[in-house]
């Protein structure tokens, strides 16, 4: 059956995604931005082969005591009073680029695109979760109602009440240790998977509330009645009807959440209970820089540009495919949570 | 293992003392108000739960054993003197016996009298709330008792509050009594002390400052204590009454502003270091003027399970002590740390300086290779402060380098000793930790950290579980016997042995510093190797 999306094919023939990507064609904003993304993740899919080719030398491999050739000068990798060389660009061939990360001296530039892996895999794993089971629940609370939605409404709703940032370092720290074990899935301490789950799990609220207005308005809709009357079981109603519905929305609140995640995720191992050491993630790396700000404050400038420009270039690309999706909406960013709610739909 | 030290509160002072102690005279200022700052909050402001060195610094004028140690730097501070105590203990009975006096006359900032049982009923509430000092007054009759029932009395503590005396019966000989009794441990508090934290409801003082505010994570404040004034000053003489009438001390989290605040006069004193990032900047600008750097008596090293594999082979823990680099790690605590290779630290008696075990990778996969332990999957611990961190991750490097499954698990500082002593906490492997003086006599390095008795399911301190009864029996005979040159030679050929057994890493000694206001007289300031500052000693130009 044709969803309301469907229903909105263009006089001259073109489907709802191909005037989508149309528009998307014509924001010129938001698609350098989609590109500058795009480079950021080349970037760090790029980190094995700096490390193994140019810097010779691993994310966690340590230099503490060596010495390296700057333009034919030896220079030692962290002097006595513990000061770390700072970044040589191409004159250690390749070497310590971005210079080393403190007392440890390791590559610097090595840990930044392999701490880009981190933060942006969390992103992305995290914002699948939240957007996954954000929309399971947003349908089976908006398609039930009744008890149903009671229980899963006020169940966000406890979630919702605890400040998440809060609520997240008290996971990191309950997990930090012992790990998770759910049935036979076991993730133990220290996995980024763990980081995941909880950026993933506490950010739901925000995603599945705001979805459930929607199912709740779209759910008395005549073609879902018409979807009825025809037989269809409740699954089919659902996923067939409401969830294409839903899409558009859900793409917009994933994009958004991937930036969401990243910055939760770089709050959580800044204050170590994210990505856990001697792995490292763009938060953890400010987090490490911080001990040095004085003396070597590019330590936590570059980590935090990082983040900066992939939040900055998911949101303005995520706001981007919301005008293209869907013109006629409006999401409003929620100060508070970062999270954007469409208009009128909170219950 | 913390940063613990035994703080004794006695200082010396007398103008003119032998031992140079911050003396009242000298023509600084007196009154005002003295400003500090600390890194956070100690582990507890209760001198029966304290067991690190930034809680011993807090109440090293407040609350007063019978004995203490003289408020003096360096080796000197580590002289056993009298406090509440009209002198040393007659020792008697093959050693077994301790008798003292109490100084007539003594009050509580209350302007309760100090009886002979309140020291009773103090040693007996270290039990009721299972201090982590309770362990050192276990050898006194009946403690063992008491400690399971939590009822009654100690039977071997005999108290006379008419005349004051207090006579100890000891199971056994025990060679570091005196310097227990010296410990905060055993601070006299009036009989009434409820058996919980005081920290936020602290209890009447004797010594010269008494706490009038405390609050947990922010800070506290003392004032003079009117006892003192009264009638423990006189009856204390040796020990300094303080130069200011008031001490501010508040928590600041972050120890670059904790530095900036004394370089723009807001506070007088910083109880940390400077952190590694501006160590070297404040020790060039305002070394000799502001800033002195200390040398408190501690061991920094890597602990082995010997009793979990591949640790149980003594071959892998050699070829991993042949693998740290020591130069490696004194470059981690950015010059503040000097390189040890051995149990016994510089400035404790028994030290000779020895290393069995010279940096060398090509011999430590020798070593390993003949071991060739089946099982390489190890966990590392460490705690989150730095450098301590970059410690774990350095050694953590080195055991990937070695070839082991290492995995490194990085645990906030704040709970990071209660982890790592609780036997229930999985995987406890190898990791990161240091060890301050209790007093300056070597056994406080091997019974605690080292002898199989102290293998405990919780607060255990021996965290290699190391164990071997000739050892054993060794530490235990020398742990009867008064230290002199006879047994100082003894620990020092104990610290051997141990290393050819090898259950630690030990890497080196860190230092710690002063560092002041421009207005505060750097030369007057007492660091004790154990107790850390002593705030009676501050005093103005």
């Amino acid at each position: 059956m044709a969803s309301e999306l469907h229903a909105e094919a263009s006089p001259t023939g073109s489907s709802p995604w191909g005037l989508a990507l149309r528009r998307l064609r014509r924001n010129r904003v938001a698609l350098a931005f989609g590109g500058l993304f795009v480079l950021i993740v080349l970037f760090v899919l790029a980190a094995p082969l700096w490390a193994d080719h140019v810097a010779d030398t691993g994310p966690n491999q340590t230099h503490t005591l060596e010495k390296i050739e700057v333009d034919g000068e030896r220079r030692e990798v962290v002097n006595v009073e513990g000061k770390p060389i700072g970044p040589v660009w191409l004159g250690g061939g390749g070497k310590f680029f971005l210079g080393a990360d403190g007392r440890l001296g390791r590559d610097e530039m090595v840990r930044l695109m392999y701490g880009g892996r981190a933060s942006l895999f969390i992103g992305f794993a995290a914002a699948l979760m939240t957007t996954v089971l954000a929309t399971i629940l947003a349908l089976l609370a908006g398609y039930y109602r009744g008890w149903v939605d009671t229980v899963i409404s006020r169940t966000l709703d406890l979630i919702w009440a605890f400040p998440v940032l809060l609520l997240g370092i008290g996971l990191g720290i309950a997990l930090a240790l012992g790990g998770l074990a759910i049935g036979p899935v076991e993730i133990p301490s220290g996995s980024i998977w763990i980081t995941v789950l909880i950026i993933g799990g506490v950010l739901v609220p925000y995603m599945a509330r705001p979805l459930r207005g929607q199912v709740l308005s779209l759910r008395e809709k005549e073609f879902v009645e018409a979807s009825v009357a025809q037989g269809a079981g409740p699954l089919r109603v659902m996923f067939g009807e409401l969830l294409p519905n839903l899409s558009s929305t859900i793409i917009v609140f994933f994009t958004l959440g991937i930036a969401n995640a990243m910055l939760f995720e770089a709050a959580l191992s800044f204050l170590g209970v994210g990505v856990q050491p001697p792995d490292t993630s763009w938060g953890s790396m400010i987090g490490d820089g911080f001990n040095l700000i004085s003396s070597a404050p590019l330590l936590t400038i570059l980590p935090g540009t990082m983040i900066f420009l992939t939040v900055l270039a998911v949101n303005v690309f995520g706001d981007g495919l919301r005008d293209a999706l869907d013109p006629h909406s409006k999401v409003l960013l929620e100060a508070h949570s970062g999270m954007a709610e469409p208009e009128g739909t909170a219950i | 293992m913390r940063k613990l030290g035994l703080t004794l509160l006695l200082p010396v002072l007398a103008a003119g003392s032998a031992l140079g102690l911050a003396a009242c005279g000298g023509g600084g200022k007196e009154g005002g108000t003295l400003t500090g700052s600390y890194a956070s909050f100690p582990d507890y402001l209760d001198p029966a739960l304290s067991y690190t060195q930034e809680g011993w610094t807090a109440m090293y004028n407040t609350y007063l054993p019978l004995l203490t140690y003289a408020h003096a730097n360096g080796s000197a501070g580590g002289e056993v003197v009298p406090a509440l105590a009209e002198s040393l203990p007659e020792i008697t009975n093959g050693g077994r016996t301790y008798t003292l006096t109490l100084r007539k006359g003594l009050e509580y900032s209350d302007g309760t009298p100090v009886r002979a049982s309140d020291f009773a009923r103090s040693i007996e509430r270290l039990f009721k709330i299972n201090s982590p000092g309770s362990p050192f007054y276990e050898g006194i009759v009946g403690a063992e008792k008491f400690a399971k029932t939590k009822t009654g009395s100690i039977t071997g503590i005999k108290t006379n509050d008419k005349t004051g005396e207090i006579v100890i019966d000891l199971v056994k000989p025990r060679g570091t009594f005196s310097n227990e009794l010296g410990m905060l441990f055993a601070a006299v508090l009036p009989s009434g002390t409820p058996a919980k934290n005081i920290t936020a409801d602290p209890a009447p003082a004797t010594g010269p400052y008494v706490i009038v505010k405390s609050e947990p994570g922010r800070g506290w404040s003392y004032t003079r204590n009117p006892a003192w004034t009264r009638t423990n000053g006189d009856l204390m003489p040796d020990l300094s009454a303080g130069h200011f009438d008031k001490i501010e001390i508040k928590v600041v989290n972050n120890d670059s502003t904790q530095v900036n605040e004394i370089e723009r006069d807001k506070t007088d004193w910083m109880q940390p270091p400077p952190p590694a990032d501006l160590y070297a900047k404040v020790k060039d600008n305002y070394e000799g003027t502001q800033f002195r750097v200390e040398h408190p008596i501690n061991i920094y090293y890597f602990w082995m399970n010997t009793t979990r594999p591949p640790f149980d082979d003594v071959k892998v823990r050699q070829a991993i002590n042949y693998a740290v680099n020591t130069a490696a790690l004194e470059r981690i605590y950015a010059g503040a740390l000097a390189a040890n290779h051995q149990i016994l630290p510089e400035g404790m008696p028994g030290h000779e300086e020895f290393d069995l075990y010279p940096h060398n990778m090509a011999k430590a996969k020798e070593l390993l290779a003949q071991a060739n332990p089946s099982d390489r999957e190890i966990t590392v611990w460490t705690d989150n402060e730095s450098p301590n961190n970059e410690a774990g991750a350095y050694y953590h490097g080195v055991l990937k380098e070695l070839g082991f499954d290492a995995t490194l698990k990085t645990i906030n500082a704040e709970v990071y000793f209660s982890l790592i002593g609780n036997a229930s906490t999985p995987d406890l492997d190898t990791g990161w930790v240091n060890w301050y003086e209790d007093y300056p006599n070597p056994n406080d390095f091997f019974q605690p950290l080292l002898s199989g008795e102290s293998i405990a399911p919780i607060y255990n301190t021996n965290l290699s579980h190391m164990d071997d009864p000739k050892l054993n029996a060794k530490v235990a005979k020398l742990g009867e016997e008064p230290l002199g040159p006879e047994q100082e030679a003894e620990y020092a050929e104990l610290d051997k042995a141990y290393m050819e057994q090898a259950p630690w890493v030990p890497y080196g000694t860190n230092t710690v510093s002063t560092f002041v206001d421009s207005e505060i007289d750097l030369d007057k300031v007492i660091f004790n190797p154990t107790f850390g500052h002593d705030l009676a000693s501050f005093e103005r130009k």
